[in-house]
């Protein structure tokens, strides 16, 4: 059985009459990337600022590597890498000089210092911009400047905080092949965002907190096999006759039915030939259809039907 | 890893344009300003030697004459006196060979000019118009004590005890020593950033730091060095400036002068990394440095070289308190006093403050912990 590398314990944090983590409980093992998702306000970034001792907390425990974790323990610290929401770099160094300076904090050799320096401007890509500073870049190559800067000692857990906040596709998709290449390499990740895409694209387990509390956990495919939702069938439909409305929601497998901005949303549940009967059913009752499309379930939908509410706000 | 941060803390400040701009480019050029200002009324030539003024109607005022008499043949003679009508005097004072008249008839005064000479003079006959009704009974009831009030009169305004006995006693290098003083304190911009880099709830980069296996207290002391490195750097640059280029006269002991100026600027820093520990927004942090700063230089002298006697006058505690005025008088001690006695407390001061805000500054920032980020 894999070693446990993060565990928290009954975790309570509160501001004032806010309770920010109400009861929280997490283990992590070695080798995972664990995603924290959850909207904004929900308390992934509270649970990660208790992780590294930066938040008192009111009650709980947390260990990692097995041991208590405190603001003092340089020995578990060491281990720990942090890209934290906000870009934390030095505006008046290079780039090189920022990822020199915070290696610097945890390797004391020189020669080994360089040779990591270098190998985590390769990893990013910023071998074109060792001696830009951060205002020179575009916001893409800051945030991979701020991972730089995080992962540069090659720690064993590594701790990203939305790290793709404002950044574009192309950049995004480079911050996560980094992250599952650190993962390769064998660190540990733990991964908070609010954007279930990047979620579901590279985390092998997923918490999903709402209010201060894990709602669910497990694999993308355990969370979606929780909710009743299997299957989304959506139909441009220019007018929908009470009647054909009537026979779809009739179906076996046809749990909810909405027409709205001439659109039929049905949702489905278990069943293998759902879209075909709804088409059939369209096609009998000559009721002339645009697009017909059908989605699998996603986390939104986990946290919809657990919540009662999307996940992320509308942008 | 001391070494380390000490190396990018000090790169990273020497390239922050602002703080290049107020500790460098600023006092220079306020230090022009003022060299362009004063240099029409530079006196050198001041105090040491007897005042030259004209007395007129002097039959008129016995009293004044025998003063005047005992302060202008003493061997530190005040005035050089000239008794003669006002016709005459009036003519002396626009050929400039006496400074100021005396009207001995009713204790007015006539100048050509003002400066530090005529400022004199004025003390001088306030002193003698609140003390006439004493040295009058005096010379009626006791003649012969006459001598010790009369003597008692000019040391108010001789030069024994404040008035210096050698070095530069231009009153407006007064401003010089000003804006040095206050250069040092805009130093505290740059402590108040220190504080911020090393609270986890205060910046990015703090809580970047305080996720590292960096003890705090290392790494708030090298990046407090780094910083007086920059500091000491921009003094001397300063001091430097003025000394050679605007040719401002700081005396013999210029060593000292340097050695003032870096201290200065160390108090300066600490006192911002003070302010900077706080847990208060980081613009209100921003204006009660600048605030405190302008206030203590203003109170100094910088904007008026009158201010000073009037705080010493209601408050002179206040000039002993004031961070501007130890440092600017650290300067005026060591251009002005032979001896170090003053020159050691201002630094003594200096130094105690400065370990005081240092202090204070790591007691705020060595929680571990935050209630909130």
């Amino acid at each position: 059985m894999a070693e446990t590398v993060v565990k928290i314990d009954n975790l309570v944090k509160r501001y004032k009459e806010l309770i920010a983590l109400d009861h929280f409980d997490l283990e992590i093992k070695k080798g995972e990337v664990f995603g924290l998702l959850g909207p904004n306000g929900s308390g992934k970034t509270t649970t990660i600022n208790c992780l590294l001792s930066l938040l008192a907390y009111d009650k709980g425990d947390i260990e990692i590597f097995g041991e208590k974790m405190s603001p003092v323990n340089y020995g578990v610290k060491k281990r720990i890498g942090v890209i934290m929401q906000n870009v934390a770099v030095f505006d008046e160094l290079t780039v090189y000089e920022n990822i020199d300076y915070f290696c610097g904090l945890y390797i004391t050799d020189k020669a080994t210092r360089k040779k990591y320096v270098d190998d985590a401007i390769a990893f990013v890509g910023l071998e074109d911009f060792v001696k830009f500073h951060p205002k020179k870049l575009s916001g893409g190559l800051l945030r991979r400047l701020n991972i730089a800067c995080g992962i540069a000692h090659k720690p064993e857990l590594i701790i990203l905080d939305e790290p793709t906040v404002a950044v574009d596709p192309q950049s995004r998709n480079k911050i996560l092949e980094g992250i599952l290449q650190l993962n390769r390499e064998g660190a540990t990740i733990i991964y908070t965002s609010h954007y279930m895409e990047e979620v579901e694209q590279i985390c092998t387990r997923i918490a999903i907190m709402d209010k201060g509390s894990k709602i669910a956990e497990g694999t993308t495919e355990e969370l979606k096999r929780m909710i009743k939702n299997t299957e989304t069938i959506t139909a441009e439909i220019l007018q929908l006759p009470e009647n054909v409305r009537e026979q779809i929601e009739a179906l076996e497998h046809v749990y909810n039915v909405s027409y709205a901005d001439n659109k039929l949303v049905a949702r489905c549940t278990g069943g293998r030939h759902n879209l075909i009967e709804i088409l059939k059913i369209l096609q009998e009752n000559q009721v002339g259809f645009g697009s017909v499309y059908s989605e699998q379930p996603t986390l939104n939908d986990v946290f919809l039907e657990i919540t009662g509410k999307a996940l992320r706000d509308k942008e | 890893m001391f070494s380390n941060i000490f190396k990018y803390e000090f790169k990273s400040c020497l390239r922050q344009k602002a703080i290049l701009f107020w500790l460098i480019a600023f006092p220079i050029i306020l230090g022009c300003f003022f060299k362009m200002a004063f240099s029409g009324i530079y006196e050198k030539d001041v105090v040491f030697n007897a005042i030259p003024v004209a007395v007129t109607n002097i039959e008129e005022n016995d009293i004044l004459k025998q003063v005047l008499e005992q302060i202008s043949n003493s061997d530190e003679a005040l005035f050089k006196v000239t008794y003669t009508d006002i016709d005459k005097a009036e003519e002396m004072l626009k050929s400039e060979d006496i400074k100021g008249i005396i009207k001995a008839s009713d204790l007015s005064l006539e100048f050509g000019s003002t400066g530090i000479q005529q400022t004199i003079v004025k003390t001088f006959i306030q002193q003698y118009k609140t003390q006439e009704k004493i040295i009058t009974d005096t010379a009626k009831n006791a003649p012969q004590k006459l001598d010790k009030v009369i003597a008692s009169l000019s040391e108010k305004i001789s030069p024994n005890e404040d008035i210096p006995l050698h070095g530069n006693p231009d009153i407006t290098i007064q401003f010089f020593y000003n804006l040095l003083a206050m250069t040092a304190l805009f130093g505290s911009m740059s402590g108040l950033f220190v504080a911020q880099k090393n609270q986890g709830d205060l910046s990015a980069l703090g809580a970047r730091r305080c996720c590292s296996p960096v003890n705090k207290l290392t790494s708030i002391t090298a990046t407090l060095l780094a910083f007086h490195a920059v500091e000491m750097i921009c003094m001397v640059i300063s001091v430097t400036f003025l000394r050679f280029v605007l040719k401002v006269d700081f005396g013999s002991k210029l060593p000292l002068v340097y050695l003032a100026a870096i201290i200065g600027g160390i108090t300066g820093i600490s006192m911002g990394f003070f302010v900077g520990s706080f847990r208060i927004k980081e613009g209100v942090k921003i204006s009660v440095v600048m605030a405190a700063s302008m206030t203590c230089c203003f109170f100094s002298g910088l904007m008026s070289n009158t201010i000073r006697g009037t705080v010493a006058e209601h408050c002179p505690i206040f000039n002993e308190i004031n961070p501007a005025a130890i440092i600017s008088d650290s300067f005026y001690c060591l251009n002005l006093y032979e001896d170090y006695r003053r020159f050691t407390v201002k630094i003594i001061s200096m130094a105690i403050y400065t370990v005081l805000f240092t202090l204070g500054g790591y007691v705020l920032t060595r929680r571990r912990k935050y209630a909130s980020l």
